[in-house]
């Protein structure tokens, strides 16, 4: 299950080498990047379409003005300390700037500009939104809040992201013998956000518990840290850094994976007590229920089978309370994540709730094969190329294809090279 | 042990392909890691694709001795930490059990509000019934006197907007539904408020309701909101029907909840205007 050429000598190995394996592992390599990519650009997707649905009734749902004033939210949030700058003002004005600095932080956390900022920004888009309206979410609004607490530990930008590429890019400028760029947007980046912090702990009486604020400004401390010591001490400091931001990657991942299979784990274990689930007919409720059939003559079609809506019903439970433990073989794990991602699909139709799966199957996605999502991230960069070069437009094409090639294809022949 | 314990569930995660043959940035990074690679790149990100991962210039083996003491005492505290929170969070979504009757106020501090979850989707049952909020206002008339309108229907509004929508809003599809829920737990069978929330769940089923109005037109051709001066509202409860492939006899007919009048305040109106607005735009 673990590295392939250790595996027959792997039984023999004493404790505490595999002890020692184990925490060079976990200090120096970022274990998951193309994990940890997908699921950043699944969770910021969701987050994305979510927004840009809810454009014209955003007034409606988080508003100054909503049924769910700021007064009523102001009173129960005094109460639960949950986080949102929503609080700072009741004005519209400023409701608008958070929406859409929101919309703006999903848009960059997708491509993966600057991660780590922007990804702290998406945390506190969603946190602000989401609890400044606690009583019009769904299971899918709880998923995102938490995955977008969790993402701000991991480093999800080192694949499929313009971080990425940028890096790739300085880095052949270096074995080139080019002299490094002078970098002015990370800098100017961190410093605006060091306004929002400040103006953040000035309004630390209203935006929720201390311990967002702590953590907003290790990160802003950090990030600064790291690009002084870049500059200063790039030895041992350097390394240092480097394996205190693996290990919060590698452990906030461990939790994140651990955090779905409790999701599974209650889902179904909750299920198997239910009568309905017993007898095999729960699944005809929800397709019968008004607010969750926006196809009422599909759902009838479903619900029109006793023996159809049985083995759903029966499956549903099965692979849920199944999941976790299928963690040990890797081949039924991925059957049964196939078969979960596509319920969510059915789901997203037949309950009208595609927000709720698309949520559900970003988290999912932490369990995909290496295998499939390289060669996902090929076949995605091979069907792009094969489009651009279709495009007539004179020579952008010609100047943009080399680069994009070699962040999916070359990389072969780069890890020679190393 | 902690590091053991997680980077053992790490590599079951990512089916133990990764490490020596795909990650393309790093091992463009690791040639020239012993150079004080790409400053600039750094700026207020820590990832960037910089930070060399594999090879033997990274990680706990690559430091000097009281930099190893750092790393080992963050290991210890981030195993310890994730330990910990994830106890919490299976105690959370765990049935009421010994340990959360003991020490139920620890996981909740640690856990509210921001790590709150539920999870019994459809569990243990699903939900068997519709569940329709209706309301009645009574209105001012010209002279003075006033008069009352029929039940209006709020959720048949929400139902006709989910209809054939691929994608419905969480406007339509949670704001009403969830607001009688925070309701009804939040009143008793009668109507009487029983936690300290249960002003909220009234102020904002007013507000709802008095959205609603400003944008439905009486018989007159005039908007009922500004004309309302007191509301009532009931829940109408609609059992699923039994399937056809099913012997059960289900109840068919609906029961209703009828909940007091309520004086409508210039707060609840202040939804009002917006309200109109909101509605034109759907």
């Amino acid at each position: 299950m673990s590295t392939p050429p250790a595996t027959p000598a792997r039984a023999r190995e004493p404790f505490d080498r595999k002890l020692a394996r184990g925490v060079q592992a976990v200090t120096g390599r970022t274990l998951a990047p193309y994990q940890s990519a997908i699921v950043r650009i699944g969770f910021s997707l969701t987050w994305l379409l979510y927004l840009l649905r809810e454009l014209p009734h955003r007034h409606q749902l988080y508003g100054p003005d909503g049924p769910w004033s700021w007064e009523l939210a102001q009173r129960l949030i005094a109460d639960n300390r949950a986080f949102t700058v929503l609080m700072w003002s009741d004005g519209r004005i400023w409701f608008e700037f958070v929406y859409g600095a929101a919309v703006l932080s999903a848009v960059l956390l997708l491509v993966g500009w600057r991660t780590r900022a922007v990804s702290v920004v998406f945390m506190v888009g969603v946190l602000s939104l989401l609890n400044r309206s606690i009583f019009v979410g769904d299971g899918g609004d709880n998923v995102l809040h938490l995955a977008a607490i969790y993402l701000v530990f991991t480093r999800c930008g080192r694949v499929w992201s313009l971080d990425a590429r940028r890096a790739a890019r300085e880095a052949r400028a270096e074995s080139a013998g080019e002299p490094p760029r002078r970098d002015v947007v990370g800098p100017l980046l961190w410093t605006v956000l060091g306004g929002f912090l400040l103006a953040a702990t000035w309004f630390s009486d209203v935006s929720g518990e201390w311990w967002v604020m702590v953590l907003l400004w290790v990160l802003w401390l950090g990030n600064g840290l790291w690009w002084l010591v870049c500059r200063l001490a790039p030895g041992e400091p350097r390394t240092l850094l480097d394996a205190l931001a693996n290990l919060a990657h590698n452990g906030v991942l461990v939790v994140l994976m651990v955090e779905v299979c409790l999701i599974y784990a209650t889902a179904g274990w909750y299920k198997i007590q239910g009568s309905r689930w017993q007898d095999g007919t729960a699944l005809y409720y929800p397709l019968h229920l008004d607010y969750f059939s926006p196809w009422p003559g599909l759902s009838d079609l479903l619900g029109a089978s006793g023996i159809m809506v049985m083995l759903l019903s029966y499956g549903t439970v099965i692979v849920q309370v199944a999941f976790p433990f299928t963690l040990f073989n890797r081949r039924v794990k991925n059957v049964l994540l196939v078969a979960m991602m596509l319920e969510h699909a059915g789901i997203a139709v037949l309950l009208g709730l595609p927000v709720f799966s698309l949520a559900m199957i970003s988290a999912d996605a932490v369990f995909l094969p290496t295998a499939f999502l390289v060669a996902l991230g090929t076949g995605a960069t091979r069907g792009r190329d094969r489009l651009l070069r279709r495009t007539p437009a004179g020579t952008a094409p010609a100047e943009t294809l080399p680069e994009q090639r070699r962040t999916g294809e070359e990389h072969g022949p780069r890890t020679l090279v190393g | 042990m902690d590091a053991y314990v997680e980077k053992d569930a790490v590599e079951v995660s990512d089916d133990g392909r990764r490490p020596p043959e795909d990650p393309p940035v790093t091992p463009r990074e690791a040639p020239d890691h012993e150079a004080p690679e790409d400053p600039v790149d750094a700026g207020t990100e820590g990832s960037g694709g910089s930070a060399g991962t594999t090879g033997p210039g990274t990680g706990i083996m690559a430091l000097s001795m009281p930099y190893q003491v750092v790393v080992a005492v963050a290991l210890a505290v981030a195993g310890v930490f994730a330990c910990v929170h994830l106890a919490m969070v299976f105690l959370h979504v765990a049935p009421s059990n010994t340990l959360t009757k003991r020490h139920g106020e620890a996981v909740g501090d640690w856990i509210y509000p921001e790590f709150e979850q539920n999870w019994k989707l459809f569990a243990p049952n699903p939900l068997q019934m519709n569940i329709s909020l209706e309301v009645r206002a009574e209105l001012a008339t010209a002279d003075g006197g006033h008069r009352t309108t029929g039940w209006i229907d709020l959720t048949a509004q929400d139902i006709e907007a989910i209809r054939h929508n691929p994608m419905p809003s969480h406007a339509q599809q949670n704001q009403l539904r969830r607001a009688v829920d925070f309701y009804l737990n939040t009143h008793t069978d009668d109507g009487r408020p029983n936690g300290s929330r249960s002003t909220f769940s009234e102020q904002y089923m007013r507000r709802l309701a008095m959205q609603r109005l400003y944008a439905l037109e009486g018989s007159d051709g005039r908007a009922l909101g500004p004309d309302t001066r007191r509301i009532q509202i009931r829940t109408v409860t609609r059992p699923v029907p039994a399937a056809r492939w099913s012997d059960e006899k289900a109840r068919t007919n609906p029961g209703y909840r009828q909940f007091p009048w309520w004086t409508i305040t210039e707060t609840d109106r202040s939804v009002g205007d917006r309200a109109s607005r909101t509605e034109a735009g759907r």
